[in-house]
């Protein structure tokens, strides 16, 4: 640069960084951060009836929330119950909060049902019909002389033959027990009431979480104090743990790290301006990063936080550099040391928004918004040591020799020395290491891997699931047809396929419309059924007659029969009877596509449920394996973006210094990078998407530090310090992430650890032939 | 029956002063004591909407811990099995209300926490028979049972359950025996109650 003008390039900075907070006071009101996992996917990626069927599914899973009250009586239970539906109403989280379940509403979708009912018939009555219905008539005389028979044939005067008892009893496979309108569960030794509820949202913002899982809490205390146990799970619980717990390990290593940062700094320059400097700079960085994210993609996600703000650590290079070079000279200000180190540090911005851009590039939004979200935070941060720093450290210099610089000068000195010495057994070892472990190293996208909810959480879940065994899986299959009557074709037969499967054991239950719903054509021959084997034959006549009806009743029922010939009820009519969650199921008729999903509780056998792909019209959707499988999609163009970016900077590298010393630099890089994947695989540490940005962290900071001891000349003992300041505070900030129970935050932690350490070691073996004398 | 006098001594502890305290204490001593018991009944259901009873007949057995097997022999043959959390006949598991499965078994000597909960009692005495009439004092009970009247001497003997409907069922227990042990196959039965 040769117009070294302070003030002036101090306030363009000023008055951009007041651009971004103008900008940003306005983005940032809005509600800006996106948690749910989900949104990180690209929409491109499923086709969107399958999209649709996902989102519905989620929509109603996500929300839900199982609480079961448990005390050694059902009265204590539905005392704990109650006082927790009070509590839950209270809190404003739920939209719905059921804990009596009203017998007013299947008394209603009993009287619309009904006019229907020779129309209606459940799968069991209708193979009875067909194979030998004087079973019915048995199975009638059964349930009419068992002690219990009132309940079921309540209703014999209008509806004689139980059939349409049989089909609304039918409409709920899971008998439950209720007591005073609650359902009451019984197991492990307690008897359990149930409160089932809807959250607001079906994403949680993290205070909502925060509050939620302060409800959880406090709730089960206050039912353990009553002497009872509450028992909740839900999708919810999940994610507030998972949120909880990165929360709270990011703020522990961020306070453990920040503190090792200021010592470090304090102990080299005495002095926090450094400090100031370098937090300034990676500061405004994320700032600028945010506020311009934000107003580019409306929402962005957390993880896009977390990456990117790692990623914005690079930036740290070049604030340590700029101070570390005051170091170099003892008449040193800020011009000579700008102007030295302005050259490198352009390279390595350059090669890095390189290398950022890359990801830009990729059709997942997630990557799209880390890209942007840390080039534009390390542009700003590399801006802000340029144009602020020469005002800002007018006067600096150092009257000390910290013990640092001994150390780093001595180790300069003398560890090159002895690598060149021991170069032959320590690049076969390196080389051996290496190989090793890329061949050990074994991706692992399987998206639960990345999860790791706590024991007490899982336990609550599993012991739910034993004794409420209803809801559904994540996996469902989505059913489709041109129109109603080829939807309810395939469905049926996707059906009887899983019943099959269920007397196999290989599911617990399924549940799909059609089970319940007779299409047109089946209602028909429902009716056709009933009327050659009960009315023609005069079955159900003689049966009457046997039993001892009237004979005004006998003959007002065929007359009732003869009149419904015509009925059919209407899907959008059963619909409207139907509970919420059957309701749920149907997708709906759009340009010439009838939809439905059929939901799963309890799989045993995956594979046998998948392995049903043949039926037409009928598709297996499994999220999990489906974003698995994204995972390993994208591990592998993320892997190639890598390799792009290695590419371009190496190219660029290359143009400037000529293929010799792009090599030479891009060597640091290389190294770096290749021990970092060897000691995944040595340690056998997860190998997912993630670690990629991981590696994109140790590609800038490689990058720099061979950029920086390339270009070093005569000053590589600032080098070297500047060089191991960064990587100390770069390792303080990420590398501690490594002591993380969160697999994701672990995975990234261990990754640039393992390559930090490498650059380090190997930067001050490049530039030495250059200058050695 | 133990069961029954363990009722009556409940009753006698929570009846609220229905049912003379004497009185109670005196049916319930005059009752056997052991934890099977297993007869035959006779059963006559009279449902307003047909002209004449259905009748069946079978047998039970009742087992303090484990819950009433009835067992239908005529006109057709079919089982129920009841415990206090499930309750199971030839079309598997039942959705009746936890209320009429409760109250059925420990009509039989069962559940009296839900017989006492739910009922108000009045007990006369003509020695050496006796009859206990419970009525429900639950609203959701009440809309199925109007009373429920039990009589016996040393035995429970005969049962009658007047329905809110109008429908009236009337049992009656023969050739009662108190077993030590119970037979193979009814074990068998009762272990398909069990989860």
């Amino acid at each position: 640069m040769n117009v070294y003008h302070p003030k002036l390039t101090a306030g363009l900075w000023l008055a951009g960084m007041l651009l971004i907070c103008i900008l940003g006071s306005q983005a940032l009101t809005k509600d800006w951060l996106e948690t749910s996992f989900l949104a990180l996917l690209p929409t491109s990626e499923q086709q969107p009836e399958v999209a649709k069927a996902i989102r519905q599914h989620n929509d109603l899973n996500n929300r839900k929330m199982i609480w079961l009250a448990g005390a050694a009586t059902s009265r204590e239970a539905i005392g704990h119950a109650q006082k927790l539906k009070q509590r839950l109403e209270q809190s404003g989280l739920f939209s719905k909060v059921t804990l009596e379940f009203s017998a007013q509403q299947y008394a209603g979708q009993y009287r619309q049902l009904f006019p229907y009912r020779y129309q209606l018939l459940d799968q069991k009555t209708r193979e009875m019909l067909v194979k030998n219905p004087e079973d019915l008539i048995r199975q009638n005389l059964e349930i009419l002389n068992s002690p219990i028979g009132q309940m079921q044939a309540a209703d014999l005067e209008r509806d004689p033959s139980m059939i349409f008892g049989r089909y609304f009893s039918a409409q709920n496979p899971v008998k439950l027990n209720l007591e005073q309108g609650i359902v009451v569960l019984s197991g492990q030794q307690r008897f359990w009431a149930l409160v089932l509820t809807d959250l607001r949202d079906d994403k949680l913002q993290l205070d909502k979480l925060e509050i939620l899982s302060g409800l959880v809490d406090s709730a089960s205390e206050q039912v353990k104090t009553a002497g009872g146990e509450l028992l909740v799970s839900g999708m919810a619980l999940f994610t507030a743990h998972g949120a909880e717990s990165a929360k709270q390990e990011i703020s522990t290593v961020g306070i453990g790290s920040s503190l090792g940062i200021i010592v470090l700094l304090w102990a080299t320059f005495r002095s926090v301006r450094p400090l100031l400097l370098s937090s300034l700079a990676i500061g405004s960085g994320l700032l600028a990063g945010l506020v311009i994210s934000v107003l580019f993609f409306g929402k962005i996600h957390i993880l896009t936080l977390v990456f990117g703000a790692s990623l914005i650590g690079v930036a740290d290079d070049y604030a340590q550099h700029f101070l570390c070079d005051s170091f170099g000279e003892h008449d040193w200000d800020p011009r000579k040391g700008l102007k030295f180190i302005l050259p490198g540090m352009a390279l390595g911005l350059a090669s890095n928004l390189l290398s950022y851009a890359g990801l830009g590039f990729s059709p997942f939004p997630g990557l799209q918004e880390v890209a942007l979200f840390s080039a534009i935070g390390l542009l700003v941060a590399w801006l802000t040591v340029v144009l602020l720093f020469p005002l800002l450290l007018t006067g600096f210099t150092f009257g000390h020799d910290p013990a640092i610089l001994k150390l780093t000068t001595y180790w300069e000195e003398h560890w090159p020395l002895w690598v060149a010495k021991n170069r032959r057994w320590l690049g076969l070892t390196l080389a051996v290491f290496i190989a090793g472990g890329l061949w050990i190293l074994t991706p692992q996208d399987d998206v639960r891997l990345l999860q790791s909810p706590p024991a007490d959480l899982l336990r609550s879940a599993d012991k739910i699931r034993q004794l409420f065994p209803m809801s559904p899986d994540n996996q469902f299959f989505l059913v489709s047809g041109k129109d109603q009557a080829e939807w309810h074709q395939n469905e049926q037969k996707l059906l009887m396929r899983l019943e099959a499967l269920k007397q196999q054991k290989a599911l617990a239950a399924y549940e799909g419309l059609s089970r319940y719903w007779p299409d047109a054509n089946r209602q028909l021959q429902n009716y056709q059924l009933l009327q050659q084997k009960l009315y023609d034959s005069g079955l159900l006549e003689r049966y009457m007659a046997d039993l001892g009806f009237d004979q005004t009743i006998v003959q007002a029922e065929h007359k009732q029969f003869a009149e419904a010939e015509h009925k059919s009820l209407p899907l959008s009519e059963w619909l409207a009877t139907a509970d919420e969650s059957k309701r749920q199921l149907w997708l709906g008729c759009d340009s010439g596509r009838c939809q439905s999903t059929v939901t799963l509780t309890g799989i045993n056998d995956i594979n046998a449920l998948s392995a049903i792909q043949d039926l037409p019209g009928v598709a297996w959707v499994d999220q999990v394996e489906s974003i698995s499988a994204l995972f390993a999609r994208y591990r592998i163009r993320a892997s190639v973006l890598l390799l792009v970016a290695f590419g371009l900077a190496s190219l660029g590298l290359g143009v400037k210094f000529g293929w010799r010393g792009g090599i030479t630099i891009m060597s640091v890089p290389v190294v770096a990078l290749a021990v970092s994947l060897a000691m995944l695989g040595w340690f056998g540490q997860l190998f997912s998407l993630f670690n990629l940005f991981a590696l994109l962290l140790v590609l800038g900071i490689g990058v720099d530090y061979g950029l920086f001891f390339f270009m070093a000349g005569d000053r590589r003992v600032s080098t070297s310090l500047g060089v191991t300041l960064s990587a100390l505070t770069t390792l303080l900030a990420f590398g501690l992430l490594a002591v993380s129970s969160t697999e994701i935050v672990h995975a990234f932690g261990f990754t640039v650890t393992a390559g930090i350490i490498t650059a380090l070691l190997s930067a001050p073996l490049i530039g030495l032939k250059e200058n050695k004398k | 029956m133990i069961l029954l006098k363990a009722l009556l001594l409940y009753l006698l502890a929570f009846g609220q002063g229905i049912a003379g305290e004497a009185v109670l204490t005196e049916i319930a001593e005059r009752l056997a004591k052991t934890p099977i018991a297993h007869g035959d009944f006779h059963q006559q259901k009279h449902l307003k909407v047909l002209q004449k009873p259905l009748i069946s007949t079978g047998t039970f057995t009742y087992h303090q811990n484990k819950g009433v097997i009835w067992k239908t022999l005529t006109p057709v043959a079919s089982l129920l099995l009841v415990n206090e959390s499930k309750l199971l006949t030839g079309q598997g598991e039942q959705a009746v209300p936890a209320a009429f499965g409760k109250v059925f078994k420990a009509m039989l000597g069962g559940d009296i926490a839900a017989l006492t909960e739910g009922f108000s009692v009045n007990a006369t005495d003509q020695k050496p028979s006796w009859q206990l009439e419970l009525t429900p004092k639950d609203d959701m009970l009440k809309r199925i049972i109007s009373t429920m009247v039990l009589s016996g001497d040393t035995e429970l003997r005969a049962l009658e359950i007047q329905e809110a409907g109008g429908n009236v069922t009337r049992i009656s227990f023969d050739n009662i025996t108190h077993p030590a042990q119970l037979t193979g196959e009814q074990e068998a039965d009762f272990e398909r109650l069990s989860p």
